[in-house]
């Protein structure tokens, strides 16, 4: 009895061949943030369509995300990357962009369209608009509570997608100042962004992907699932576009087991999901923004467990 | 890009080149921050031909830099005595509780003669244009807009202009001007901070809702995004230790820079910038008005064909906005 969808984002087919993706339902092909990225799917149309041919061979939706604040110059690279996911046979694009969004509106009106966390939804009246380009879901913007997901959700008849775990976007920027550092470290684009790099002042931290700013924490609503199910939400991302393989399989592995079991009826998480949690994460949990409380904070039982302290870890 | 530093001989080059292939009749408009009246005084003084201006709790940034409604009556009638225009900034995104009453109001705003209103929200926009058609309606920076499918969409939203940041190239613009009927803004004098804007919420994720507590609006609760008074706190700006696996490699703040493409006005204009905007709602008067006498005497110049009178393109450090 399939109830939810379970997610992830993997950014390019090296990263997609060494993943386990048996605990997924749906992968989004892509990063987002940075052209330059290595071998990203969005500028290999080859791999992206060999990618959604290997999503789609193991039973599993593929779809295209596109990057979230596009320039000109990016445009026709955009449109290629749409034509190849229509083509190969995607399964829906995620969309951050409104150029995007009008663009395959117009021009792949086919394609179920899915509002990336970057396009900004934080009303009701902002989400019927996009549910008027053809919009089949949204991620809300990651700074409003599950009560006004819901009330959107709700208002707007489409449904929510959640970041259920993983590092939660904060920022896009137009430039990557770690290219500042490759003639300092051995590391140079498009391989040094992928290292692993945290920005830290006292117990803040978060995490630096070059073009992009990350929650140091991980967002985590393990204990929350019962919750989750009971407001109706079914579609649920694992952010990794910028975490292992290891980490993919893991944390999806521990999820898969809660979600099937919470839909029974049983909310219990058991010592070693937390444990293989705990172990994949650098800074601590947080819950993000999900409760109407400020980001980094972590509301649950799992209180003080919550705060790891990063520099014992490693 | 040339930023602030680059070259008065390429100013000249650019304002002598550019009046030949741009219509002179093209009209420009010099549009001015104003925080407060005296601001707006200013700003007219120096040359500005429109001012944009906040009402309390419906802007973003919060009270800082906001004018209450006596002001803002004042405000438009003092443009109206000078042949001038206010722009009034909505760029909050007002929680749906609220954004009825805040339709409502702007339909009282629209009859005091405000020129446009700015908004931060396609829904908010949406409503607007749908319960106030004659309003023009000004798609804010905070939209993130940048291209020219950008600028499609919210011209098919029904949008009247689009503020673009200033670290586009006059290339980029050209291409947007060329397939939009709208108009097209470049705020030429701001800050480029690390992130982009609209598309930040590191400092939410560290205080959420605070300013609220300080000064209850007509907001949703306490985001930057959302115009949630005194939320963002620079926190881009503060010291952060860069660590690579586990090791501390660095010490620095996140990249940011004063954009003033002064000497690139010409290339800007002719590449068919209907509006030259001013960031800084919270500088002050003096600043405004110094800020927007540049702009003006470079326009003027450009204008003309000419050679410009004591224009140097570099503008003095102190005159930033970083503390806006």
């Amino acid at each position: 009895m399939q109830t939810f969808e379970l997610n992830t984002t993997i950014s390019n087919l090296r990263s997609l061949r060494e993943t386990d993706l048996s605990p997924y339902d749906a992968v989004y092909l892509g990063n987002i943030y940075c052209r330059s990225f290595q071998e990203n799917f969005l500028e290999r149309l080859d791999d992206l369509s060999e990618g959604i041919a290997r999503v789609k061979e193991r039973g599993l939706r593929a779809y295209v995300t596109t990057y979230a604040a596009p320039r000109n110059d990016a445009l026709p690279k955009v449109q290629k990357a749409l034509e190849t996911a229509a083509s190969a046979g995607a399964d829906g694009i995620e969309v951050h962009n409104l150029g995007v969004l009008r663009m395959l509106h117009e021009r792949f009106p086919g394609l179920p369209v899915h509002i990336g966390g970057f396009a900004n939804v934080y009303t009701d009246a902002g989400a019927a608009v996009l549910k008027d380009y053809g919009a089949v879901r949204f991620t809300p913007n990651y700074e409003i509570s599950l009560d006004e997901v819901k009330a959107i959700a709700d208002s707007v008849s489409l449904p929510a997608e959640i970041l259920l775990h993983g590092k939660m976007p904060l920022g896009v920027s137009d430039s990557c100042f770690l290219l500042e550092y490759e003639s300092k470290w051995a590391d140079k684009c498009p391989a040094v962004c992928q290292k692993d790099l945290f920005l830290r002042q006292e117990d803040w931290a978060m995490r630096s992907v070059g073009k992009g700013v990350l929650s140091g924490k991980d967002v985590c609503l393990l204990e929350h699932l019962p919750a989750l199910l009971a407001g109706g939400y079914r579609m649920f991302r694992i952010e990794a576009a910028y975490e292992t393989p290891a980490y993919r399989f893991n944390i999806a592995r521990v999820y898969r087991a809660a979600l099937e079991r919470a839909v029974l009826g049983d909310g219990i998480v058991d010592e070693l999901a937390w444990h293989t949690v705990r172990q994949h994460t650098a800074v601590g949990l947080c819950n993000g923004f999900y409760f109407g409380r400020t980001g980094s904070e972590y509301v649950g039982s799992q209180g003080a467990a919550a705060e790891v302290s990063w520099l014992s870890t490693r | 890009m040339a930023i602030q530093g680059q070259g008065w001989a390429r100013l000249m080059h650019y304002s002598k080149r550019a009046a030949n292939k741009r219509p002179a009749d093209k009209p420009v408009t010099l549009l001015a921050p104003a925080g407060n009246l005296e601001a707006a005084a200013q700003a007219f003084d120096a040359g500005a031909d429109a001012v944009y201006a906040g009402l309390k709790g419906w802007s973003r940034g919060g009270s800082r830099g906001e004018l209450d409604r006596d002001q803002l009556r004042n405000c438009i009638a003092l443009a109206d005595r000078l042949g001038k225009q206010v722009q009034l900034a909505l760029n909050i995104i007002p929680a749906s509780r609220v954004r009825k009453r805040l339709l409502e109001e702007l339909g009282e705003l629209a009859k005091w003669g405000i020129q446009a209103v700015i908004v931060n929200d396609l829904g908010v926009l949406r409503e607007i244009r749908q319960g106030l058609p004659e309003l023009p309606i000004t798609v804010s920076i905070g939209c993130g807009a940048l291209s020219v499918d950008d600028l499609s969409f919210y011209q098919d939203l029904g949008a009247s202009a689009v503020v673009l940041p200033g670290y586009l190239e006059p290339r980029e613009v050209a291409a947007i001007k060329a397939k939009s009927s709208i108009k097209v803004e470049v705020m030429l004098h701001m800050v480029e901070e690390f992130t982009q804007l609209g598309k930040c919420w590191m400092p939410s994720y560290y205080h959420f809702a605070a300013g609220e507590r300080i000064q209850p609006a007509p907001r949703l609760a306490g985001s930057v995004k959302r115009g949630g008074v005194g939320t963002c706190f620079r926190i881009c700006q503060q010291p952060w230790q860069l660590v690579r696996d586990g090791l501390e490699v660095d010490n620095r703040v996140l990249p940011s820079r004063q954009i003033s493409r002064l000497a690139e006005l010409g290339e800007f204009l002719e590449a068919g910038v209907d509006v030259i905007k001013i960031q800084g709602r919270s500088l002050s008067a003096d600043m405004v008005g110094a800020i927007t006498g540049r702009y003006r005497s470079a326009l003027n110049a450009w204008q003309r064909g000419g050679a410009a009178e004591c224009m140097p393109a570099v503008l003095p450090s102190m005159w930033t906005v970083q503390g806006r």
